[in-house]
């Protein structure tokens, strides 16, 4: 609860907000501030109808002399209008598809994360052919304040294929002050990777933290807000509040939040060849029921997950469309109490309170408007287990899980881009796992521009 | 883990100390060409932010934290529109835009909303003809008519923004429209050479300079827009240009070189590196220098 409490006093030094106990004498004085923004606000209305009124009298005029003006020199066959027509479905939601498929291969039979009991989506996918990550998105604006956006995706899981809602979400689009609000359930603001689509990877799979802290991505049913402030350099805020279903969530009985994020982050540029950004976020869950390895292992309590990342873009003039060079990596850390039980192992509950923590870097190096190449190598470090736990899947062993990959992709154009990756993988000590993946990742229709 | 709280919470407290109250205009200009004309009309009235520079290619930039910033200070987006800026500016818009800067606001300039477009595509369009604008040529600047036209809706725009001053932007309209329609006159008259020249481009962001002065585009160096040259196509482009008379290749600041340069080599055409936008070389450092450093590499290659 102390950090219930921390954060509202955070958030309320942040906003400058009045003292949290406030006179009489404040409260009359508040009553008065009111008053005259009421007031403010009123005139400030009018102005607008007025301003309204003058654009639309001055686009026909300037329209009228658009026509009117005679080309200099050579003929033209341009309509007169160059309006799109207005066809009935033109309100019609936008449609994406990400058409995602690929072909793995994997020198050992199992993959197991030592020290770590992981979600679903953590693990390597399937051998052989698949068409994983498939996403169907629908979009529009609802009205002048929100915008509305649904994405489902065809995952592979156990052998099946389900349809997985990723994200179905509404969010402002024109607040003041920098706030946006996002309510539904949509990919967290919360270190680098979270909040992307895999599609806009710049690898065939996530690095070993973001897949055993996050299980690939965290998207939970909440609120979010964030505020990007009036600085010279790039600076926002945000947090959110969660169901707390999602891992490292679970159980959730809605009775309470059960998880909440903060973050705050800064960037900016360097000359004109560089763009930079870092962050930190925290992604707190308070006594949930984490089912993991299968169902076979389940934690029960609260866990706090700690995320520092940073992203540096060169090319150069900043000119990306020829060249770049991406930097990029995230450091976790895991603060654990409560008690896991491994079923498989059968430990019962055994009290637990340790953390983990893990890494990666990577770095892609776009050579050609079509050609990158990338490196990537990432690590998990599992905590000391108590002697109830020895011998089960939290026990590493003395093994802190790595991997490395190194990848070569082709981009014909922004719509399309084939990739071989290569993989090796020690995650329990002495399972070496060479992996070879071929990808390709297509867009058909409406595609949203991506964040940095 | 209080420390990370504590370390966000101070953060926020380093950076939300209130900007000073309400002076200048800010304006958001997505390419260098709209800062240099908001420069002419807003004079010391406006803060610009150019969120480009000549040498970056417009249809690739990403929506980086310093554009995040300039955005969420912005009471006018002055951009090209007709979706050159589609891969960045919504993003810039929805996250950090307010209320007075969103489409179809005051405080929201897309200048091809207001001239006649060239390339308007009234077919039937898909991707596989490349990175197309089914709305019409964005590259809009490069007729100076069009210049024209998007400094007369500019100033009634920052007059509507801030109409204290709107005397102060009246008047730095009426001089520049002055000065450009008399400069407009010259370099017509200097550019009458040019017409029925033809020309290669790299990408077809030339359509409204070659339309203005009569020149003619008869192959681009790009097989379809926004898809980078291939040997092929080069070989195809070699064969067409043989045995015509064409004047130059033309190059933007922040297209790679090396296709012309092997056109250039095999055909004898010269490469003419055209400045593009404001800033594109030393001598196009306004409005003014672009046209005529325009111009003069033009015929520098009759």
């Amino acid at each position: 609860m102390s950090k219930k409490l921390l954060l509202a006093a955070s958030v309320a030094v942040i906003m400058n907000a009045s003292p949290a106990l406030a006179g009489d004498a404040d409260l009359e004085a508040l009553r008065g501030e009111i008053r005259a923004m009421q007031q403010a606000y009123e005139s400030k209305i009018n102005q607008l109808e007025q301003k309204v009124e003058t654009l639309s009298a001055q686009q026909n005029k300037t329209a009228k002399r658009v026509a009117a003006t005679e080309p200099a020199a050579g003929g033209s066959s341009i309509p007169a209008t160059s309006e799109r027509r207005i066809n009935d479905n033109s309100f019609n939601p936008e449609i994406g598809v990400i058409l995602q498929g690929q072909h793995q291969s994997f020198s050992a039979d199992t993959s197991e994360f030592a020290g770590f009991a992981v979600g679903e989506e953590a693990e390597r996918g399937s051998e052989g052919f698949g068409i994983d990550e498939t996403e169907l998105n629908f979009s529009a604006n609802v009205d002048d304040l929100f915008r509305g956006s649904a994405t489902v995706a065809l995952v592979e899981e156990g052998g099946s294929t389900e349809v997985e809602i990723e994200e179905v979400y509404v969010e402002t689009t024109s607040l003041p002050y920098g706030l946006q609000a996002k309510a539904g359930r949509f990919f967290s603001e919360l270190g680098y990777l979270n909040s992307h689509h895999s599609h806009a990877d710049d690898f065939a799979d996530r690095p070993l933290p973001t897949r055993a802290f996050l299980n690939g991505n965290y998207n939970d049913d909440g609120v979010q807000v964030s505020a990007v402030l009036p600085t010279d350099i790039y600076s926002e805020i945000g947090g959110g509040v969660y169901r707390g279903d999602d891992f490292p969530g679970g159980g959730a009985d809605g009775n309470d939040i059960g998880s909440w994020t903060a973050y705050g982050r800064v960037g900016g540029d360097i000359g004109d060849d560089t763009s930079w950004r870092l962050g930190l976020s925290t992604l707190q869950v308070e006594g949930g029921q984490r089912s993991a390895n299968e169902d076979m292992v389940v934690f029960d309590g609260d866990s706090g997950l700690y995320i520092a990342d940073a992203r540096m873009v060169y090319a150069p003039t900043g000119n990306n469309a020829e060249q770049e060079i991406i930097f990029q990596g995230e450091y976790f850390h895991r603060d654990e109490d409560g008690t896991y039980d491994d079923m498989d192992a059968g430990t019962g509950a055994v009290a637990y309170d340790d953390n983990q923590s893990g890494w990666y870097a990577q770095s892609v190096y776009k050579f050609h408007p079509k050609w990158r190449v990338g490196a990537r190598y990432s690590q998990l470090y599992a905590g000391d287990v108590p002697a109830g736990l020895a011998g089960s899947a939290l026990d590493d062993s003395g093994h802190n899980p790595w991997g490395a990959s190194a990848m070569v992709d082709w981009t014909n154009s922004e719509f399309s881009r084939a990739r071989v990756q290569f993989n090796r993988e020690e995650l329990s000590d002495g399972n070496e796992d060479d992996q070879i993946i071929l990808q390709y990742i297509m867009s058909l229709g409406a595609h949203g521009a991506h964040a940095y | 883990m209080r420390l990370l709280l504590i370390l966000i919470a101070g953060l926020g407290v380093l950076v939300a100390s209130p900007s000073s109250a309400f002076a200048k205009v800010n304006i958001f200009a997505c390419e260098p060409e709209w800062a240099a004309l908001a420069e002419e009309i807003g004079g010391d009235l406006v803060n610009i932010k150019s969120a480009t520079n000549a040498r970056q290619n417009v249809h690739h930039i990403r929506a980086k934290p310093s554009l995040l910033a300039g955005m969420r200070k912005a009471d006018l987006v002055f951009c090209s529109g007709a979706s050159l800026e589609i891969g960045w500016l919504p993003i810039l818009i929805k996250k950090a835009g307010g209320p007075d800067v969103q489409p179809e606001t005051i405080g929201w300039l897309m200048a091809a909303d207001y001239v006649e477009k060239l390339d308007v595509m009234t077919e039937h369009v898909d991707r596989s003809m490349g990175h197309v604008h089914p709305e019409g040529n964005p590259h809009i600047h490069l007729d100076p008519r069009n210049v024209s036209i998007i400094a007369d809706v500019l100033a009634d725009r920052l007059t509507m923004i801030d109409r204290e001053n709107t005397k102060a932007y009246q008047q730095n309209l009426a001089a520049f429209q002055n000065h450009w329609k008399s400069l407009m006159v010259t370099w017509e008259a200097g550019g009458r050479s040019l017409k029925g020249q033809k020309v290669v481009v790299y990408h077809n962001a030339w359509a409204y300079l070659l339309k203005w002065l009569g020149m003619d585009v008869i192959a681009s160096l790009e097989p379809k827009p926004g898809i980078p040259p291939t040997a092929s196509h080069l070989e195809t482009v070699l064969k067409n240009v043989q045995g015509q008379k064409v004047t130059a290749i033309l190059v933007a600041p922040f297209e790679n070189e090396d296709a012309a340069e092997w056109l250039s080599g095999k055909s004898g055409i010269p490469v003419v590196h055209t400045p593009f936008t404001v800033g594109g070389n030393d001598k196009a450092d306004s409005l003014t220098g672009l046209f005529e450093e325009t111009i003069r590499l033009l015929k520098g290659g009759l």
